[in-house]
């Protein structure tokens, strides 16, 4: 079952949600979509399950057109950010009640509740009211009962934002298998960038209603093809040095910055007039002696994580998020060397945010 | 089949509003009708010379103008004192909670006014105050106090704790804090609860009917009533004297729009 | 300053003097006998045929009421819950019956449903049917629905303003869950919002039934009880026992008969709410 959307255009009172917005998923796979609040991803998925009508444009399944049609013709199932189980039901009711609604045998019915329980681990919570049971156990409530049918597609609206760190990071492997077992289309919202990079086969980062981003996660953080792409994916975010090109001293400069650059980024850069340098920070090499070419700063603040460090520096005019080794620990104030590591350059046109190079 | 389903609806709701206002309307046209054109058949519904006659008639030759300005000072008077007084004991509910003594309040409303019309009649005769505004305001005003309670202290409830204690940090006592601090918050609160009680005060009967006989201090309600119950009925001025009654509700509807809900289910959300 | 003590006493003291001392007293009147204190009151009670007629004719007229102002409530509160221009102003004019002083309303529907010069009447007239069975408040056998109707107009608004409130109050999420799994609106309806609106419904019924049992200005000025005793409910009845024959006593002890029963039916009707949680 394979989602397209063509062209979707949407807008509350004056404010456009979604501008000219396609996307097509290939049969079972899991995108991704991502992006912070208001660049109009909920409103897509409930586009996609009915719940919204676009202005224009047109959402087909496979190759019929549901742009109108009623949610529950559209035989889908949608796992909401809180869960919006049914509050007067217990677990067995709540699962049962797309199956229910359905007027299928009881037998049937009674087999289906009890695998997806089972499969959710809810096997001994039944009979409890939603009210009754933790934030956790009413996610996986909510999940059985979207697996409980076999349906078209999956719908996703950040189903793990509302749990402590811990469990959404158990969930989130959970769901990844489960996805994995079923094989459906999924269609997935989420504003965490570590959630999409796991859970995608494909991210599609959106911003003010727009596509800024279709690709696989690797592409997407290792080939981002804007500014806002850079900044959005990577925690530490991308550092981003505004400058420009000096063609003839052949390097890049930003502030006191200068960094030398190799023929093939240059002949792409030369012609635009100002030029963003993104730099990931654990692609900053650190050090307390200088080498060839290496430039300095002066430590701004040292956290230590544990299994590796995360430092600003402060140097021309600048700061710098790096990341390194636990053994490389700096007082405050004191001095450092570093350098960009060679081959893991990015760089975009300031006025368009478009990437250049790579 | 669903075009048909879009009309309905919005048909229903228009046969509902015309249900609702045809009486209104009625009562209004009948009031300004000459008594010829009252009851003609077929009946008259838009085309008639109107005629102030029957406003003349309650107002200049019966006693209709001392019934409103008594039902305008009995609903008034008796509002104040259950504002001040129920306040105070609402605050001091919501500061101070007392479940016990909160229910006992409360569930004065629960009895119906029936069983105390006696014995209020006879300690009224003994004050001698039977056939006056007094009592009825001293009734009136028990009536709505488990009522301003109720309203006033779910307002109280909902200021945090915080502004008051502040305001006595600085120096207030607790009566400025609420004064100065308080009240000025809840003023929507009062003016609803006011509107409430004002209606309940201006439509009331059965106390008024029983207490106040005389043209001494009888209400308005009252006063349409003893129209009807006797043989000879003048449609044309009990129609005036109700649009006179009807009009100040429809001002005091409008203060009490947003807390409607509030105020009707007083009581039995304790369950 | 005592915690607020002082603050309470004069609301406590009103409501002492002027409900706690009617109630011992109404006590006291009722058990007084011709030769001392007794339940002989009580006991007539139990033997007086006009007593249970008022009181069957008072459940009557309460059943019948909140069998036509229950659906029509719960109608019109569905109809309004959707988002609609002018969605307010309807709102408020729906209301108005209810607003007004029972007085006039009885004032409007006399005017209205009588006989020989009502609107009602005289537009059936017009239309060439023949009015002369409808005699509405005239005849006994139409008296008891003429009243209920009058009632209908008046409190139906009651039940729409609570329902709709409860209405508003549900959590919209769990409706687009199950139009998502696949329910049609009637289903949504069965299985969703009747079964989630249960408690505002327990309690808008419980108080209009509570105050249907407890009805008189309506009917005083409607029909004074009449024709005959076709509209006598029990408080018409407590009237009439204690202003026309001056029996206070006797008074007293149906209005507690009146409360007991009052306060049994909702004990009743909360302990069948809790037996079927929501």
């Amino acid at each position: 079952m394979r989602i397209r959307l063509d062209n979707l255009n949407k807008r509350f009172g004056s404010t456009p949600v979604l501008r000219d917005f396609s996307l097509e998923t290939a049969a079972g796979e899991f995108l991704v979509l991502l992006g912070p609040s208001g660049c109009g991803k909920t409103t897509c998925l409930r586009t996609v399950a009915g719940l919204e009508r676009p202005d224009s444009g047109r959402v087909f399944l496979d190759d019929t057109d549901v742009t109108h049609a009623e949610p529950r013709d559209r035989d889908m199932a949608m796992v909401f950010q809180s869960y919006a189980l049914y509050p007067h039901l217990n677990v067995y009711e709540n699962i049962a009640f797309p199956l229910l609604v359905r007027k299928l045998a009881a037998g049937y019915v009674e087999k289906r509740v009890r695998q997806a329980a089972e499969r959710l681990g809810l096997a001994g919570l039944l009979q409890r009211r939603p009210r009754e049971l933790s934030g956790g156990q009413r996610q996986r409530v909510a999940l059985a009962r979207a697996i409980v049918r076999q349906p078209n597609a999956f719908l996703f609206d950040e189903p793990l934002s509302n749990l402590d760190a811990k469990l959404r990071l158990e969930m989130r492997g959970e769901l990844k298998r489960l996805q994995h077992e079923l094989g459906v289309t999924s269609l997935y919202v989420t504003h965490d960038q570590a959630e999409a990079m796991t859970l995608g086969r494909r991210l599609a980062v959106m911003k003010d209603g727009e596509l800024e981003q279709l690709g696989s996660p690797e592409e997407v953080y290792s080939r981002p093809a804007s500014l806002f792409v850079a900044g959005f994916l990577g925690s530490p975010a991308m550092n981003l040095l505004p400058g420009r090109v000096d063609a003839a001293a052949r390097c890049f400069v930003s502030g006191e910055i200068v960094v030398p650059l190799d023929a093939d980024p240059l002949g792409r850069l030369g012609a635009a007039a100002s030029i963003t340098l993104g730099i990931r920070p654990e692609n900053i090499e650190l050090a307390r002696t200088p080498g060839e070419g290496w430039l300095p700063g002066r430590v701004y603040v040292c956290e230590s994580m544990g299994n590796e460090n995360l430092i600003v520096i402060a140097a021309g005019g600048a700061h710098l998020s790096c990341r390194a080794a636990p053994e490389m620990r700096f007082d405050f104030e004191s001095s450092v060397w570093f350098r960009f590591r060679p081959g893991c350059l990015h760089f975009f046109d300031t006025s368009t945010t478009r990437a250049l190079w790579p | 089949m669903k075009t048909l389903q879009r009309i309905l609806g919005p048909l229903l709701l228009a046969l509902a509003t015309l249900l609702t206002l045809f009486p209104v309307y009625w009562l209004v046209t009948l009031s300004l009708k000459r008594e010829v054109d009252q009851f003609a058949v077929p009946p008259i519904w838009l085309r008639f010379t109107p005629t102030l006659a029957h406003y003349y008639d309650i107002f200049f030759v019966r006693s209709f103008g001392a019934y409103l300005a008594h039902s305008v000072v009995v609903a008034g008077v008796s509002t104040l004192l259950a504002l001040a007084i129920g306040s105070l004991a609402a605050y001091s509910l919501a500061r101070f909670p007392r479940p016990g003594l909160a229910f006992w309040i409360l569930s004065n409303r629960m009895f119906p006014p029936i069983v105390s019309v006696i014995p209020l009649l006879l300690m009224l005769r003994w004050a001698k105050l039977l056939n006056s505004l007094a009592a009825l305001i001293v009734v009136y005003t028990a009536f709505n106090l488990p009522f301003v309670v109720w309203m006033m202290r779910s307002f109280f409830e909902e200021i945090p704790v915080d502004l008051e204690e502040a305001a006595m940090m600085d120096g207030q006592t607790r009566l400025g804090a609420l004064w100065r601090v308080v009240l000025p918050l809840v003023r929507p609160g009062l003016a609803a609860t006011a509107a409430f009680c004002l209606v309940i005060g201006w439509n009331e009967f059965l106390f008024a009917f029983l207490v106040a006989q005389t043209d001494a201090a009888m209400t308005l309600p009252v006063g349409i009533a003893g129209r009807v119950t006797q043989y000879e009925i003048k449609w044309g001025a009990m129609s005036a004297a109700g649009v006179v009654a009807m009009l100040p509700v429809f001002a005091f509807a409008a203060a009490m729009q947003k807390h409607l809900v509030r105020g009707l289910s007083l009581g039995a959300v304790k369950g | 300053m005592k915690q607020g003590r002082i603050w309470l006493a004069p609301a406590v003291v009103a409501l002492a003097a002027l409900s706690i001392y009617p109630l011992l007293f109404a006590i006291e009147v009722s058990l007084r006998t011709g030769s001392g204190y007794g339940l002989d009151n009580y006991f007539r009670l139990a033997r007086d045929r006009f007593f249970l007629v008022s009181l069957g004719q008072t459940l009557l007229y309460t059943t019948l009421a909140l069998a036509v102002e229950f659906p029509l409530g719960l109608t019109l509160a569905l109809l309004v819950d959707r988002e609609f221009r002018g969605r307010r102003l309807l709102r408020s004019i729906l209301l108005i019956p209810m607003l007004l002083p029972p007085v006039v309303v009885a004032v409007i529907w006399r005017l209205i449903l009588n006989a020989e010069f009502g609107v009602l009447n005289g537009a059936l007239r017009s239309l060439g049917l023949d009015t002369s069975g409808l005699t509405w408040f005239g005849s006994e056998k139409s008296a008891m629905l003429s009243v209920v109707l009058v009632d209908v107009w008046e409190w139906t608004p009651f039940l729409f303003l609570l329902l709709l409130a409860g209405l508003q109050g549900l959590p919209v999420e769990p409706f687009e869950a199950a139009r998502i799994d696949g329910a049609s609106p009637s289903q949504v309806f069965l299985r969703l919002t009747l079964p989630m609106l249960r408690p505002v419904i327990a309690v808008a019924v419980l108080l209009r039934g509570m105050d249907l049992l407890r009805v008189f200005d309506q009917i005083f000025i409607l029909t004074q009880g009449g024709p005959g005793f076709a509209t006598e409910t029990v408080t018409l009845y407590i009237y009439r026992t204690a202003f026309r024959y001056w029996n206070f006593g006797y008074a007293a002890a149906m209005s507690f008969v009146l409360l007991a029963a009052t306060t049994v039916i909702a004990r009743a009707f909360l302990r069948l709410l809790r037996q079927h949680p929501a």
